[in-house]
């Protein structure tokens, strides 16, 4: 009887230990801390990521129309073939294999800006919702990243001048307001390099598909 | 012969007594841990948080439904093929497209990088920012590998494209529309000799090298003779921008 009682309190106690290291570890791990973080913080989160499930909820409405076309479409090729040619245009536009126009900013900038400036600001213009983003007329692409060349910047190969202009394609208030908030990219920037960047709204711009060959080399799709 | 019983009462109430005492001594972390989290937080940041917690579930589910309706129209396209040489063209030029925009799974040689914070005590006086991972190191680790001849490369299972973004939300990283928490892992699928460049990349010895060796950030590479990278799966939809001339 005395064992039994023991058995049964040693594994209450264990249970208990067990639940309270594992609660113990959750809360040392850093997963979100979002309680770390100010009101202004999660205001600019929520409003991130409310834009991103909008964009998404969008994107889903696209992809259920294209599934009702396929299906009305049914054994009529003429449908289909409307379909796909509409989503190989978005893809190679989405891509940055083709070239696009639209609303957006022009950022002129001038100075020794290194490539981390210029790669943060690229970062930074993804981040506000640039669909489509030129650098000196070289199309920006996942791939595209400044280095330091020789005697200047290069990305996918081409020298970018001291002088020249970055190109979004995307909501101009969006972009614009991002781009010069208090402690935005463009007052940091500003602390570290010698540079003028002065950001425009563009009613159209027109930005070129990208010269590179995306398609891999070592990379192969899987079914 | 009497059952000799395994504990006699004064062992196992021993055993006890040291087992309650460290229930005690862990109950009393996590409270402390709890009560401190709970000062942090005022009731207008728990709103907020909430909403933060809300539209991250949103958008879970969200790119799930967009995942299941992008496989259906590839299966479509997938079974329309070769019924007529137009839709067959379109749906060869569409999978060269998807491949190259990082819409397709793709598998290949490459190379793996972990980064994790510090494992070591903040020094008295010490800023405990520079012992974490920070968006920086990431963003400066991807751009040396893209830089290295990467073709794919993915962060903790997300899939990079054109307009990807890796964003520091407070000490956390955003990146497509997930939060990612260390350990970070980044594979990259790229031809041989990936780790030697990496290595030598001015955007890997800038900043990042400098801080895994005076912090003691946790860092590792391997390469692999496969890896596989999901697809992308995000709005691929352009709002703004719009395809001038294409000959598709």
């Amino acid at each position: 009887m005395g064992a039994r009682l023991a058995q049964i309190s040693l594994f209450g106690v264990a249970l208990m230990v067990g639940m309270l290291l594992v609660g113990q570890l959750r809360s040392q791990a850093r997963p979100i801390e979002l309680n770390s973080l100010t009101a202004q913080d999660l205001s600019a989160l929520i409003e991130t990521l409310s834009t991103r499930n909008s964009d998404l909820r969008a994107a889903l409405l696209d992809a259920s129309a294209q599934v009702r076309d396929y299906q009305l479409g049914g054994d009529r090729g003429g449908s289909a073939v409307t379909v796909a040619r509409e989503d190989l245009e978005r893809i190679t536009a989405f891509a940055g294999l083709i070239p696009v126009k639209g609303p957006g900013v022009s950022l002129d900038i001038e100075g020794s800006l290194d490539p981390i400036a210029v790669n943060d600001l690229i970062n930074e213009l993804r981040n506000s919702g640039a669909e489509a983003i030129a650098v000196d007329g070289v199309r920006i692409t996942a791939r595209s990243v400044a280095v330091q060349g020789s005697g200047a910047l290069v990305i996918d190969g081409i020298e970018i001048s001291r002088h020249f202009e970055m190109q979004a394609i995307g909501s101009r208030e969006g972009l614009l307001n991002s781009l010069n908030r208090p402690g935005g990219i463009i007052s940091q920037l500003k602390l570290f390099v010698a540079a003028s960047i002065v950001a425009s709204p563009e009613e159209h711009l027109e930005l070129p598909g990208t010269r590179q060959d995306l398609a891999p080399k070592v990379a192969r799709p899987v079914e | 012969m009497a059952d000799i019983p395994r504990f006699t009462r004064p062992q196992w109430a021993v055993s006890i007594a040291a087992a309650l005492v460290v229930v005690g001594f862990v109950g009393a972390a996590q409270w402390n841990g709890s009560g401190v989290r709970q000062q942090f937080t005022s009731s207008a940041q728990q709103v907020l948080a909430r909403q933060v917690l809300d539209l991250q579930r949103e958008e879970g589910l969200l790119t799930q439904q967009l995942g299941a309706k992008e496989a259906q129209i590839r299966d479509f396209q997938a079974r329309s093929a070769g019924s007529q040489t137009t839709l067959d063209s379109l749906n060869r030029q569409l999978e060269v497209a998807r491949l190259a925009a990082g819409l397709s799974r793709v598998q290949g040689p490459g190379l793996v990088v972990e980064i994790a914070d510090s494992k070591r005590v903040v020094p008295v006086g010490d800023n405990p920012a520079n012992f974490i991972v920070l968006v920086d190191d990431l963003r400066d680790l991807v751009a040396a590998l893209w830089a290295s001849g990467a073709e794919a490369i993915s962060v903790n299972g997300e899939r990079l494209v054109a307009t990807s973004s890796i964003y520091g939300v407070g000490s956390s990283v955003l990146v497509n529309t997930a939060f990612l928490s260390p350990p970070f892992r980044i594979e990259a699928i790229a031809a041989d000799g990936i780790l030697d460049r990496f290595q030598a990349n001015p955007a890997f010895l800038g900043r990042v090298k400098q801080r895994i060796d005076a912090y003691g950030l946790e860092f590792a590479t391997a390469t692999a003779t496969t890896l596989d990278l999901p697809s992308f799966v995000g709005s691929t939809r352009l709002r703004w921008a719009t395809p001038v001339g294409a000959q598709l």
